[in-house]
């Protein structure tokens, strides 16, 4: 097949942005954007092909390219995808490409900005493919560390504070993790880092695998979003720029939990499934937890923070059922959260954008005001509360499902917390979307088609899959194991 | 090439050497700063070359058994004249060098070289101790060059002391390993059947080298000297001199492969060194000292690697020390280029970097990037190295202590980016940097090194790793 590189032509797409943005003066900012702009799109349209290509009936890895990194070290660059790397490749490319058309209207150092973003981009493509622990885990931190700069120098509200708590928590994940991964690569031999021999190899040390499980899963648990180690989560999201939220709940976020899958699940099956009462605990209390917290927040951004963390309890809770059905729902929802969050917070960025204010309570009847932008927010809310129509339902529905069946009472807690979900969107929809209009926000300007663009094709993507949940589904179960 | 007529074995060294009585000759017939400098940076070019061309070099130039040349040898040396270069690169203007000084300053970087150059190479007790002090003695006079006399004076007069006790020690104890042995030559000791004396003896010398490396607590001289030396001398220590320090700690080890007390110590050893090295660098406001703390923090994870007394941990340890040097180098690039008066840089003066030279700034990234130990940099690959031979030989706990002190150390690192990429504010110097061509250079230069052996670490690890097993194979 002539395909077999086009995984690395795809990890190459924001490497291709990067150079190209720091070769173009900073005084362009047009070309630099469109340049990008550019590359997402190609980026986008490789992983459509990738998307539509990927043989079901064959399912496992494929697209696989293998090439010698550090032979001696039996370091290998190895990519290949299978039905879950497939969906989140296609995330990365889909959140990418509307996040850059987001930040069109960016004037502070758009250089810097789109050079950064390009790296960050780069990582989660590379995690996403990679198929050696290694690479997984060089690509995990190129992706990490650009939030610093992101956040610090482009963010708002308590800015440096936030890029330095998200990052130390980040990097106490790792530091779990240094010890966590090498010691896969010490019990398997030390001969190979690839992720499906070191899942053979260490299939019959179950003691080692119940000791250095919790090493894994919370190292890259952190970055799902935890609880009770969520802490970053919520202020990074709030000060971080629009199209870098987008980027962080979208896309970031889905690294911790597909390593917790393809690496802690899928190496140590035996360790998940001691731990996994305790870790689906902390799950379902996050999803309760987060969505309590949620009802009592005044700013957009801390809300759908704190509604992220609720919902990646759910991705959470469905991987720690260990169960085909709960993993698909589980890789589904990361899915249908990554594009439903990346349209929320570019709705809230747009109303920001002008009013440069996200308190709830200053606002009222923004759907009479910007009825375009309003609608934005609106649908992603409904997609938040899980309601049918739109990809979460399924994702949800299959997660909630599996989870009463392996843990009934875990599973009505987490339903419990679907009606706080419900609660505080509710809220916010009718204090700020209707309601009584505040006057001095008359003067907003609605969406132009421009601006729709972005917007209207996340929003596309989740009734798309909402309607269509097969098309997704057919292939997450192909890596699941659920035919 | 072991037919070869065996002075050509020493062809690295002689360049180096030939370099020094250039300038000293230079000096001495009052030819201009300029001309020195020029033509010592050539011939440290060309000591480069030789090196990489000398890397299959493998005998002994001189009396059999006290001078040896092999890939572990020429491998640290050529690290060693590319550390010369790049701080030669950086050394055309010396604003804080005393103007009378400075023909003097390419003297002392060529002839300290020189004696790193044949301390990785020495096997016999002896010479050993010699070279040791050879280069030692070039960093003492360099140390007290400072433009301002009281605080040149400090930092010579400190390194000197500590030095001069740790040399004391060292010495006592080569005495010590030769008491126990009954013979100076390297392969006698390594034959040698261990005891408690010859033990006693290693832990000592290896003491006085901790010193060289800055491992606590031997550490205490560091961060006053980096702060008051010149900025290319802190350079020069906190590179080249670091080189060695890794190459000849890993040599001393060899004669103690099989003791359970050398391990304990160097555990120990490292533990401290890395916490308290990276606490003390967060407090710190001065981009010299936070740097000289991150050095002693540094040497932690290097030990990391060397306390595991295998081949693995050998080889991570060389490959830490030929990357970290370049990493640091990046740091120290800019101090010298945002300190045009040659005054200390503080982390303020700092702000705005990116704007008013933006190579600098990116430079800076990648050596702050660099020393945290994130990709694609070879810190981080450095750092996964040393990690996996500690894992090897079981050490998890010891990993994790680690691994939490690269997450400590990301806070001062991530401050010293956000400070050059924060823009100018009011009333702050916003004019551009003059950035002289070869501080570009060396800029580009160590760019340029830090991404390709980030993301292709395979060749330099081949060789570190084979440099390993010739080290313990030669004992």
């Amino acid at each position: 097949m002539g395909t077999s590189g086009l995984l690395t032509y795809i990890l190459l797409t924001p490497l291709a942005a990067f150079i190209a943005t720091l070769v173009i003066p900073g005084r362009h900012t047009l070309a630099i954007k469109v340049a990008n702009a550019f590359f997402a799109f190609v980026g986008l349209v490789l992983s459509v092909v990738v998307f539509t290509q990927y043989d079901l009936a064959a399912g496992g890895y494929q697209l696989m390219q293998d090439v010698p990194w550090v032979d001696s070290f039996g370091i290998r660059y190895t990519v290949a995808v299978d039905g879950v790397g497939v969906v989140l490749v296609l995330l990365n490319a889909i959140v990418f490409f509307t996040g850059v058309l987001t930040m069109w209207t960016l004037t502070l150092r758009v250089k810097e900005y789109f050079a950064f973003m390009a790296l960050l981009v780069f990582g989660v493509f590379g995690v996403f493919i990679s198929l050696d622990v290694f690479v997984f885990f060089f690509f995990y931190e190129v992706a990490v560390l650009p939030m610093y700069p992101l956040i610090a120098i482009w963010g708002s509200t308590k800015k440096e504070y936030s890029a330095m708590k998200l990052t130390l928590y980040l990097m106490v994940g790792s530091a779990l993790l240094f010890p966590g991964l090498i010691s896969l690569f010490v019990a398997g031999g030390s001969g190979s880092w690839n992720i499906e021999f070191l899942a053979a190899a260490i299939k019959n040390q179950p003691e080692f695998q119940v000791f250095v499980y919790p090493f894994v899963y919370v190292g890259f648990g952190i970055l799902a979003g935890m609880w009770p180690f969520h802490g970053w989560s919520p202020t990074g999201h709030v000060a971080a720029p629009t199209a870098v939220s987008m980027l962080h709940a979208g896309v970031l976020m889905k690294l911790g939990a597909f390593g917790i899958l393809r690496i802690a699940i899928g190496i140590l099956p035996h360790g998940a499934e001691i731990w996994a009462p305790l870790f689906a605990s902390t799950a379902t209390v996050g999803i309760v937890y987060g969505a309590f917290v949620a009802m009592r927040q005044n700013d957009f951004k801390y809300v759908i923070g704190f509604s992220s963390v609720s919902h990646m309890g759910i991705v959470l809770l469905g991987l720690n059922t260990l169960t085909p059905d709960g993993t698909s729902g589980a890789v589904f929802q990361m899915f249908a959260h990554g594009i439903m969050t990346a349209l929320f917070f570019s709705a809230v960025g747009f109303i920001y954008d002008q009013t440069h204010d996200r308190d709830i309570r200053h606002f009222g009847g923004l759907s009479k005001q910007v009825p375009v932008a309003a609608a934005f927010f609106i649908v992603a809310s409904l997609c938040g509360m899980g309601v049918p129509g739109f990809a979460s339902f399924w994702a949800e529905f299959l997660v909630f499902l599996q989870a009463l069946a392996s843990w009934p009472v875990l599973g009505v807690a987490a339903l419990i917390g679907l009606v706080f979900t419900a609660l505080y969107a509710l809220r916010v929809l009718g204090k700020a979307m209707f309601g009584p209009a505040n006057p001095s926000w008359d003067h907003l300007k609605d969406a132009t088609p421009w601006a729709m663009v972005p917007r209207v094709i996340l929003i596309g993507v989740l009734v798309l899959f909402g309607f269509f949940p097969s098309w997704i589904l057919d292939i997450i179960h192909t890596a699941t194991g659920n035919n | 090439m072991s037919g070869m007529g065996d002075l050509t074995l020493f062809l690295p060294e002689a360049v180096v050497l030939l370099a020094a009585l250039v300038a000293f000759a230079m000096s001495a017939f009052a030819r201009s700063y300029r001309a020195v400098w020029y033509a010592t940076t050539f011939m440290s070019l060309a000591a480069v070359a030789v090196c990489i061309a000398s890397m299959g070099f493998h005998g002994e130039p001189f009396f059999p058994g006290i001078y040896r040349v092999d890939l572990f040898s020429q491998l640290l040396k050529l690290g060693l004249t590319i550390g010369l270069a790049l701080t030669l690169l950086v050394s055309r203007e010396l604003p804080s060098v005393r103007a009378s000084a400075h023909s003097d300053l390419p003297i002392f970087l060529t002839l300290g070289t020189l004696g790193m150059m044949m301390l990785v190479s020495a096997t016999e007790l002896l010479t050993l101790y010699v070279v040791l002090e050879l280069s030692a003695y070039a960093l003492y006079v360099m140390a007290a060059l400072n433009r301002r006399q009281r605080e040149g004076g400090e930092a010579g007069v400190k390194y000197l002391l500590f030095g001069a006790a740790a040399s004391a020690i060292t010495l006592y104890g080569l005495s010590l390993i030769y008491g126990a042995v009954g013979s100076t030559l390297l392969t006698d000791v390594v034959n040698h059947e261990s005891s408690a004396l010859l033990v006693l003896g290693v832990i000592l010398t290896l003491s006085g080298l901790f010193f060289k490396l800055a491992v606590l607590p031997f550490h205490a001289w560091a961060p006053d000297t980096y702060q008051a030396a010149p900025h290319q001398v802190a350079t020069f220590i906190g590179t080249s001199s670091k080189v060695a320090a890794i190459g000849i700690l890993v040599r001393v080890l060899t004669m103690a492969l099989d003791a359970d007390a050398v391990q304990t110590l160097l555990i120990a050893l490292s533990v401290v060194s890395m916490t308290v090295g990276n606490l003390a660098a967060l407090a710190q406001k001065d981009l010299k000292r936070m740097l000289a703390w991150s050095t002693v923090a540094h040497a932690g994870y290097a030990l990391l690697g060397m306390l595991t007394l295998s081949e693995l941990g050998m080889a991570s340890a060389i490959f830490y020390g030929l990357t970290y040097f370049v990493i640091a180098f990046a740091a120290f690039l800019a101090v010298v280029a945002v300190s045009p008066e040659g005054e200390n840089p503080s982390l303020d003066s700092l702000k705005g970097l990116y704007r008013r030279a933006p190579l600098v700034g990116i430079v800076l990234l990648a050596g702050m990037f660099g020393l945290a130990g994130v990709p694609p940099t070879p810190g981080f690959t450095g750092k996964w190295f040393l990690f996996s031979a500690a894992l090897e030989s079981d050490y998890f706990w010891l990993v994790l202590v680690g691994a939490i002190n690269a997450t400590i150390s990301l806070y001062y690192y991530l401050r010293v980016v956000r400070y050059a990429y924060q823009t100018v504010p009011d009333g702050h110097d916003s004019r551009p940097l003059k950035v002289d061509f070869p501080t570009q250079l060396a800029g580009w230069a160590a760019m340029g090194l830090i991404v390709f052996v980030g993301f292709y670490p395979g060749p330099l690890w081949d060789l570190a790793r084979d440099a390993a097993k010739v080290l313990l194979a030669g004992g």
